[in-house]
């Protein structure tokens, strides 16, 4: 590099090197100023950086100078020709002397201060990489864990309030797909509901209401087709109420929410009832609770089943792969059980839906949302609760 | 296991205990001489579900078990009842299958349905499954 160079020259290289606007009036203020004639005493200046690196790290500070914007620029124009103006021009190598001086005083000050903010940088960035190994070493002893516990077959976490758990992530590319839809799923209907909020609030043509009504009904309904997915997949997975919150879990009913409890959280909410609604309505409880009945005794009947067929010849039959396939066909029920129930759930929505007007569905659907909504909030507020020290 | 229901019609009608089992052959008779058969695979769940529904509705259903032995001359009879273009979309009657009025209802999802929207009362009223 040219050491036949000074803040000015260099900013003229700079000016090849990297094309930034203020160099022109770096370039502008050399030619018409004093500093013209400066050329001998500062090629002196020169002489005094002995280190290479010393200089590199100057240009380095100028070019951050020149980089943070025109006002310093200008600023450290008027600087320097205010000190011009007030030493005066009388013997120019003495003035030069303390110009340079000074200068070489602000230089030094400069590289001090960089010098320093490269080491705290440095330092920084040492700390956050060891954090960051510390924090992937924590993950794979958790990660091990949990497949260890898995394996153990017990289940952990619960749901969307614990975070995705990484068990179908490692297992069941089906239910991995489940888990992922099911997250878009709840963002969608929380949307829907503070949309139908808002519309229930404005003034909306019954036949606008109508379409939210529709479309609020399509959504659960687009809900249990996915969990028929789901249940070909893995129906355990939908039974152990792992995709739900921990609170929905504690209220549900083979793997999702129980129809005639729904029924009773809907119906302070629905308005004015006329005598025919409100006799539909108590009759629709009723089938309700006839239909979760047989369903729920059905469900009893095969457990009984189940562990009848497992337990069939113990102590003695060496060979119980026949048991094991027996009761691999009696599983399978498990499937259409979950499938039996969504289609409860479904028809209990489509006959309400049929008794009540549009301004009542669509107060009816705000109530089940809403209603869904507290039950996540108080799952997470429980799984962040503090907790009490044993 | 189920219990044996006191039927008080047919001296054809099977107890699922093992006892006297009908043969395919009668299958036309059943479903033509009883106001609600369901035919379903021994021990199934589902048969046992809508059973209790229909009980729930004082209907004494009449229940046709079909075990291995029986199960591919019960599917043929059941398709001639359906009628074959039906058997044929459906590729074969899914169990349970229910017949109310000498006709094909369907399935446990179908009972449930027309339960819960109320069409069910009606239907078995004009079978005369009820009296009441």
């Amino acid at each position: 590099m040219n050491f036949a160079s000074t803040q000015f020259v260099p900013s003229r290289r700079m000016g090849i090197c990297e094309p930034l606007p203020q160099i022109g009036m770096w370039s502008d203020y050399k030619e018409n100023n004093y500093l013209d004639t400066s050329t001998p005493a500062i090629l002196e200046v020169d002489s005094r950086f002995d280190n290479q690196v010393q200089f590199v790290l100057f240009i380095i500070c100028m070019h951050c100078l020149v980089f943070f914007g025109h006002m310093l620029i200008n600023l450290c124009v008027i600087y320097v020709q205010s000190e011009d103006t007030s030493h005066g021009i009388v013997e120019p190598s003495n003035k030069y002397d303390q110009e340079v001086s000074k200068t070489n005083d602000k230089q030094l000050r400069r590289l001090a201060q960089n010098r320093e903010a490269a080491r705290k940088c440095r330092l920084r960035k040492k700390a956050y990489v060891q954090q960051l190994e510390n924090s992937k070493l924590r993950l794979m002893q958790l990660e091990q864990e949990l497949e260890r516990a898995r394996q153990q077959g017990l289940y952990v976490g619960g749901g969307l309030d614990t975070g995705q758990l990484g068990y179908s992530r490692t297992t069941n590319p089906g239910i991995a797909t489940f888990e992922m839809a099911y997250g878009h799923w709840v963002e969608e209907q929380n949307k829907k509901t503070a949309d139908l909020r808002n519309a229930l609030c404005s003034d909306i043509t019954d036949l606008e209401l109508s379409s939210f009504v529709d479309d609020g009904m399509n959504h659960y309904f687009d809900l249990f087709l996915m969990k028929e997915t789901a249940a070909k997949a893995d129906v355990f997975y939908l039974m152990s109420g792992m995709w739900e919150t921990s609170a929905e879990h504690f209220l549900s009913w083979i793997g999702g929410f129980r129809p005639s409890e729904l029924l009773k959280v809907l119906e302070p909410h629905l308005g004015p009832l006329t005598e025919k609604q409100s006799l539909e309505l108590s009759n629709l409880k009723q089938s309700c609770q006839q239909a979760e009945d047989a369903l729920s005794q059905g469900l009893e009947r095969l457990h009984q089943i189940l562990s009848e067929t497992v337990a069939d010849g113990l102590l003695g039959e060496g060979n119980y792969l026949p048991q094991i396939n027996a009761a691999l066909e009696k599983l399978k029920a498990m499937v259409r059980f979950v499938g039996q129930a969504d289609h409860l759930r479904k028809e209990t929505l489509l006959q309400i839906s049929r008794n009540l007007n549009n301004r009542q569905a669509a107060q009816g659907l705000l109530a089940l949302g809403e209603y869904f909504q507290r039950l996540r909030v108080l799952s997470s507020f429980w799984t962040s609760r503090p907790r009490e020290s044993s | 296991m189920q219990q044996a229901l006191p039927y008080i019609n047919l001296p054809f009608t099977t107890t699922s205990n093992g006892g006297a089992t009908t043969t395919a052959v009668e299958v036309p008779k059943l479903v033509a001489e009883n106001a609600v058969v369901i035919f379903a695979r021994s021990g199934c769940c589902m048969c046992h579900v809508v059973k209790l529904l229909l009980h729930g509705h004082g209907v004494n259903p009449t229940i046709f078990d079909i075990d291995e032995q029986n199960e591919a001359s019960v599917t043929g009879e059941l398709s001639k009842i359906i009628g074959i273009g039906e058997a044929k979309a459906a590729g074969r009657p899914q169990f349970p299958a229910v017949f109310v009025g000498g006709k094909l209802f369907g399935g446990l999802e179908e009972v449930m349905a027309a339960h819960i929207s109320g069409e069910l009362v009606p239907m078995l009223r004009k079978a005369r499954a009820l009296w009441l």
